[in-house]
């Protein structure tokens, strides 16, 4: 099976339109996206939310942005460009945005004053306790953990709502943790050693993926990693 | 030294990487390995028995293993990239072997349609990526920027990278695994750094 | 809904020829399974140099070969393979890059071979360079003499190149124009830096494997400057490797076909033409059309 005989491809799996809704995700309530850490200068965070992909990055003075990982232009992901000062450039154009999401500058016609129609999708954006938060319309302030070191964070290929369920039926001593729903089929388990021991968390979520991942069917279209 | 050479092989682009890096400079032998056939000609396997690129040509020496060119480049030309005393050196550069064999096989069976069983090699390059991103992540924590700790690169990173940063043109993700997005933007920024197809340079002229 | 759509073959691809194979790539030892339209294809060549392209199912196909590639279409052709009159020109006999896979859909692909602004950022050092990356004004009109379904010309293109083939050993300004003969078939017409008064011809094919992903067949028709086929293809290689992250990064995936899906510049005249080409003649492949996205969410 390769790519010359389209035998891994699925055109089904990643449906061009995503619904704002489905259990575990709700448009109402800040997810944890990334780690602070995760968002270094000079960078582009990828990460996908609720089905929406985002593209995550910080202006000089250390604030972050969060986008729809899209250029409004061809569709190209942002996160495939570069930060450029306090601007990040897409890949594809060279188009140029800047902090709020409005276009600065295309290269094609450099002498165009650019309409202020052309503007990268921008999400609300907080951070909390080591970690960054967005949604679609987060009402109040995001959830706070308790003070903690933040752990690694573990994608898990089953939908939010069987990794939440699967997360609430064991005690989590010395643990906070939050659930990043990614896509239909694959979360994100994110979260806070109180005790500092990022190892000891790790080998407790691996453990709890590899639980969570040998129940029930496989899933087509999630990504995996990590 | 002459390098035998083709664009879109990852161990050939190791070698034209780590040159790069180093600001040793090659002379380019192009060979079309498809849909040419250039690598079992007679005259190429009378050279390169393995019928292997890449192959570097230095003075009299044959060199016929992409690692080895590195380590032979790295001695002459920069042995810090090359700390022989540290035995996580050839941990890393197997698992760049069999990132070859798993995530370079799946990028050669999509991309040209190579033989192979792309589904399993994807399933092997997941757990090696897997393994790559977290031994990565807690390097950071650490203070760490690079597969060994040690304050600069090696050849290990530039074995892995070449894998790794061009990954999605097989149908891997990176997605999930910022750890080694965020190494994959630090080899691209070094100094000396050349790109290969499916793998972006630094813009030019981007205020940085 | 994605069931639907790919249950239906699309009427204007189905009844085209689309290449599958090249001759040079086949091996005798080896037979070649590819897709076209969903359906599953098997080409196999024999030590004689036979080809035979076979449907897995059984189900009869047309099958052809022209310019090194090896054509099939899976219902009733309304028109032959496409004609290169520069092909029978003997001094530039056709140079076969060899197939390129990529996730991204067809008509995605041949956009972007028609986009001048990205020269000068996806293939920086070759095809242009940052800060020579403004598109100068161009035309686009339709294409006289076209096949059934009409085409595009885009003339009066013009870019900067540092290096605009192999045999190119300054930068130059370079002239192009751009046809769009079928859906999936496009081609570019290019100054050559030592035959002044002619061009080099490079043709795009692009097979329709799913509505997703494509597998690209490019086709040079270059003159004779000194340059080996060897170094022909590995140029085209390079570039079409460097679009390829680029086309599997384009979301959504299938190219939009109404109004405020993208937001195209001045730039972008030939890729506006085409879509409006395409939703005109009402191809439904690869394509997100008016209809579909009036019922989808957001």
């Amino acid at each position: 099976m390769s790519a010359n005989d389209g035998g891994t491809f699925d055109a089904g799996a990643r449906p061009d339109f995503w619904p704002d809704f489905w259990p575990g995700f709700s448009p109402g309530d800040w997810y944890a996206i990334a780690a602070d850490h995760d968002v270094i200068p000079g960078h582009i965070y990828r990460t996908t939310l609720g089905g929406h992909d985002l593209a995550v990055w910080r202006t000089r003075d250390g604030t972050v942005q969060i986008w729809r990982d899209r250029c409004p232009h061809r569709g190209v992901r942002l996160s495939l460009g570069e930060v450029a000062g306090d601007e990040l450039r897409c890949q594809y154009h060279a188009w140029r945005f800047a902090r709020g999401g409005a276009c600065t500058y295309i290269p094609a016609q450099p002498a165009m004053k650019v309409p202020g129609t052309i503007h990268a999708e921008v999400w609300p954006a907080a951070e909390a306790g080591g970690l960054i938060w967005s949604g679609i319309d987060p009402q109040g302030a995001p959830p706070a953990l308790p003070a903690g070191t933040v752990v690694r964070a573990l994608p898990v290929a089953r939908p939010a709502a069987v990794v939440a369920e699967a997360l609430a039926e064991t005690d989590w001593p010395g643990l906070a943790l939050v659930v990043q729903p990614a896509d239909a089929q694959s979360a994100i388990v994110r979260g806070v050693a109180t005790d500092g021991d990022c190892l000891a968390a790790d080998r407790l979520l691996r453990a709890l993926r590899r639980r969570i991942e040998q129940n029930g069917p496989e899933q087509n279209g999630g990504e995996r990693g990590a | 030294m002459i390098l035998y050479d083709a664009h879109h092989l990852a161990p050939c682009y190791a070698v034209r990487l780590l040159a790069g890096l180093l600001g040793v400079p090659l002379t380019l032998a192009p060979m079309d390995v498809y849909p040419g056939h250039d690598d079992q000609t007679d005259a190429f396997l009378d050279l390169a028995p393995a019928g292997r690129l890449p192959v570097l040509i230095d003075g009299d020496r044959v060199l016929g293993d992409w690692q080895e060119i590195l380590a032979h480049l790295a001695l002459g030309h920069g042995p810090a990239w090359f700390p022989a005393d540290k035995p996580a050196l050839i941990g890393w550069l197997g698992l760049a072997r069999d990132l070859g064999g798993s995530a370079g096989l799946a990028r050669m069976i999509d991309t040209f349609g190579a033989a192979g069983d792309a589904a399993a090699a994807r399933a092997e390059a997941d757990r090696l990526l897997d393994h790559a991103e977290r031994h990565l992540w807690f390097a950071e924590r650490a203070g760490g920027q690079w597969l060994l700790p040690r304050p600069t690169p090696t050849i290990a990173d530039v074995g892995c990278f070449v894998f790794i940063a061009p990954c999605e043109d097989g149908g891997l993700s990176l997605r999930d695994r910022p750890a080694l997005r965020r190494w994959c933007d630090r080899v691209r920024f070094l100094p000396g750094f050349v790109a290969m197809s499916g793998v972006f340079p630094p813009m030019a002229n981007t205020p940085r | 809904m994605q069931e639907w759509r790919t249950m239906t073959p699309d009427p204007i691809l189905w009844n085209d020829w689309h290449p599958v194979a090249a001759r040079c790539t086949l091996d005798p030892g080896r037979a070649h399974h590819t897709v076209l339209l969903h359906v599953p294809l098997v080409v196999t060549i024999d030590a004689a140099g036979t080809i035979i392209a076979r449907r897995n199912d059984g189900a009869p196909l047309q099958q052809c070969e022209r310019y090194g590639l090896v054509w099939v279409c899976l219902g009733t052709p309304v028109q032959p393979v496409l004609a290169i009159p520069e092909a029978d020109e003997p001094d530039r006999p056709p140079v076969v890059v060899g197939a390129i896979g990529v996730r991204a859909a067809g008509p995605r692909v041949i956009e972007n071979f028609l986009d001048l602004g990205h020269l000068g950022y996806v293939h920086a050092g070759y095809l242009g360079d940052d800060p020579q990356t403004r598109v100068l004004p161009y035309d686009v009109a339709p294409l006289p003499d076209a096949g059934v379904h009409g085409g595009l010309i885009a003339t009066r293109c013009r870019m900067y190149q540092p290096k605009a083939s192999p045999a190119a050993t300054e930068g130059f300004l370079v002239d192009y124009f751009y046809k769009v003969e079928r859906p999936l078939a496009t081609c570019l017409y290019k100054d050559n830096p030592v035959h002044r008064d002619r061009f080099d011809v490079i043709y795009l094919f692009v097979q329709p494997v799913t509505e997703v992903t494509s597998i690209a067949h490019p086709l040079l028709l270059c003159l004779p400057d000194g340059t080996t086929p060897a170094a022909l293809r590995a140029f085209q290689q390079i570039i079409f490797m460097q679009d390829k992250p680029i086309l599997e990064n384009q979301r959504p995936a299938r190219l939009p076909l109404y109004d405020g899906a993208e937001l195209p510049i001045g730039a972008d005249r030939s890729s506006v033409a085409y879509r409006r080409w395409l939703a005109a003649i009402g191809l439904r492949w690869g394509v997100i059309t008016a209809t579909e996205a009036a019922g989808a969410p957001r």
